[in-house]
């Protein structure tokens, strides 16, 4: 009797070439980008995704051309941020699907770009009967769709926004094997470090490269004085940072201004590039410019 | 996963017409001997199904939709823009009603390229260019599956 040697396919699937011909579409895509960044954190509400708005405004700054992945699929917020609207229509070809195209020309992919109102929610057809597991294994394939199936075209940098959570990161560490590495981004609270601490450690476990530690929120900034006092009593990030030996790559005062930009489409960074905070981000993204050089040298 | 047909020694192939998953997460294939066309089904829970497609791909080979972009997302999001949805596969002449759309997003994705092309194929040997409830139960009771 033949043995599963013996026989030459699977019967017709063929599913590892349909496996191949994925990854491969994927490469195409991914190879027209340089570099590849993920913003992540353990703890919600930290201000990821409007740091990563406003980092990447700090990149174009710099002259490069930048992207964003929001992989926030059920929070996604990168395109209120950057003024593009939910109501635009999709362009899709047969080569792919237009990014939309942000404030200062950043080329973002969202859910929210997907979906049909403001207000609708990420919902897969299996509906209430759906497992966990099920709803894990559609949002897998979104997320490697989202990826391979944008038009991001040449791009020096690709941001990626990451949901709340450390979980994320498994299927991003499949799809970019390749990725420069994750910047951590924490407040002061001593249960965000804790839970961003977790983060950390998960991420040199897998062996995921950590670029470093941002401290969002560290202080606040009077809009009238412009004087610095305390927002949080927390704990001290630079011990964080040194316990788990990764560099703290800056400290972002939080500026009332900044959230108030929110949903407008112009970024903080546009407006305010000189205050405090504005520098502060700045200085974020040299740091994160310095990694990537060091690596790739 | 391969199927041998013990009597003939044979490879039993995917057969990718003729079948109707259940609208749930369960899994249906077909597989036919060439030799002596002898058929198997083979079934499966929500919870193995899950696991197959996790590789994000379809049984049977890919169909259209694996080649449109956003195709699982346009074919399996509940609520999704209408460029999306009208991004798959041309259908022809055929004209599905909501509730023949709604049973069909209920066909898991990777064997819904599958479960179309049954359903296609049944209505045009009758004729048919409106696919409804009825057309569809009537597959079902006609394919068995």
């Amino acid at each position: 009797m033949k043995t599963y040697e013996d026989l030459p396919s699977d019967g017709g699937s063929n599913i590892m070439d349909q496996v191949i011909d994925q990854r491969e579409q994927l490469r195409r895509r991914l190879d027209q980008i340089k570099h590849k960044v993920c913003l992540m954190s353990g703890k919600g509400g930290v201000g990821k995704s409007s740091l990563t708005a406003n980092m990447a405004a700090c990149l174009v700054l710099r002259g490069h051309k930048v992207g964003i992945l929001d992989a926030d699929l059920n929070g996604p917020s990168i395109g209120k941020l950057l003024g593009v609207s939910n109501q635009e229509k999709l362009e899709i070809t047969p080569e792919g699907v237009e990014p939309g195209q942000g404030s200062m020309g950043i080329k973002i992919m969202s859910m929210d770009m997907l979906l049909p109102s403001a207000d609708s929610p990420v919902i897969w057809t299996e509906g209430k009967d759906a497992t966990a597991v099920w709803v894990s294994t559609m949002e897998s394939t979104a997320l490697q769709e989202l990826l391979k199936d944008t038009i991001w075209g040449e791009l020096d940098y690709l941001l990626i926004d990451m949901p709340p959570g450390s979980d994320r990161i498994d299927n991003i560490r499949d799809l970019i094997p390749e990725l420069d590495g994750v910047v951590e981004i924490t407040i002061p609270s001593p249960i965000s470090q804790h839970i961003v601490s977790k983060s950390i450690t998960k991420n040199s476990q897998l062996g995921v490269s950590i670029i470093g530690l941002v401290e969002n929120m560290a202080t606040y900034v009077c809009p009238h004085c412009n004087q610095e006092g305390q927002l949080f009593e927390g704990e001290d990030v630079e011990k964080l940072s040194k316990d788990k030996q990764i560099p703290l790559l800056g400290r972002i005062p939080f500026d009332t201004r900044m959230s108030r930009q929110t949903g407008t489409g112009k970024l903080f960074i546009e407006e305010y590039g000189d205050s405090v905070t504005g520098q502060a981000i700045a200085q974020v993204v040299d740091n994160i410019l310095k990694f990537i050089q060091n690596k790739s040298n | 996963m391969k199927f041998l047909c013990i009597p003939c020694d044979e490879q039993m192939a995917t057969q990718v017409d003729g079948i109707m998953p259940e609208e749930k997460n369960n899994l249906v294939l077909k597989f036919k001997c060439k030799k002596c066309g002898h058929m198997i089904a083979m079934l499966t829970n929500k919870f193995e199904t899950e696991f197959v497609s996790k590789l994000g791909v379809e049984a049977g080979g890919p169909s259209d939709m694996a080649k449109t972009p956003f195709g699982m997302m346009g074919s399996t999001l509940a609520e999704g823009k209408e460029e999306l949805k009208k991004a798959g596969p041309d259908e022809g002449d055929f004209e599905w009603t909501q509730e023949a759309k709604d049973r069909i997003q209920r066909v898991p994705f990777f064997v819904r390229g599958m479960a179309k092309k049954t359903v296609l194929n049944f209505a045009k040997e009758r004729g048919i260019k409106v696919i409804d409830g009825a057309l569809m139960d009537e597959v079902r009771e006609k394919v068995g599956m």
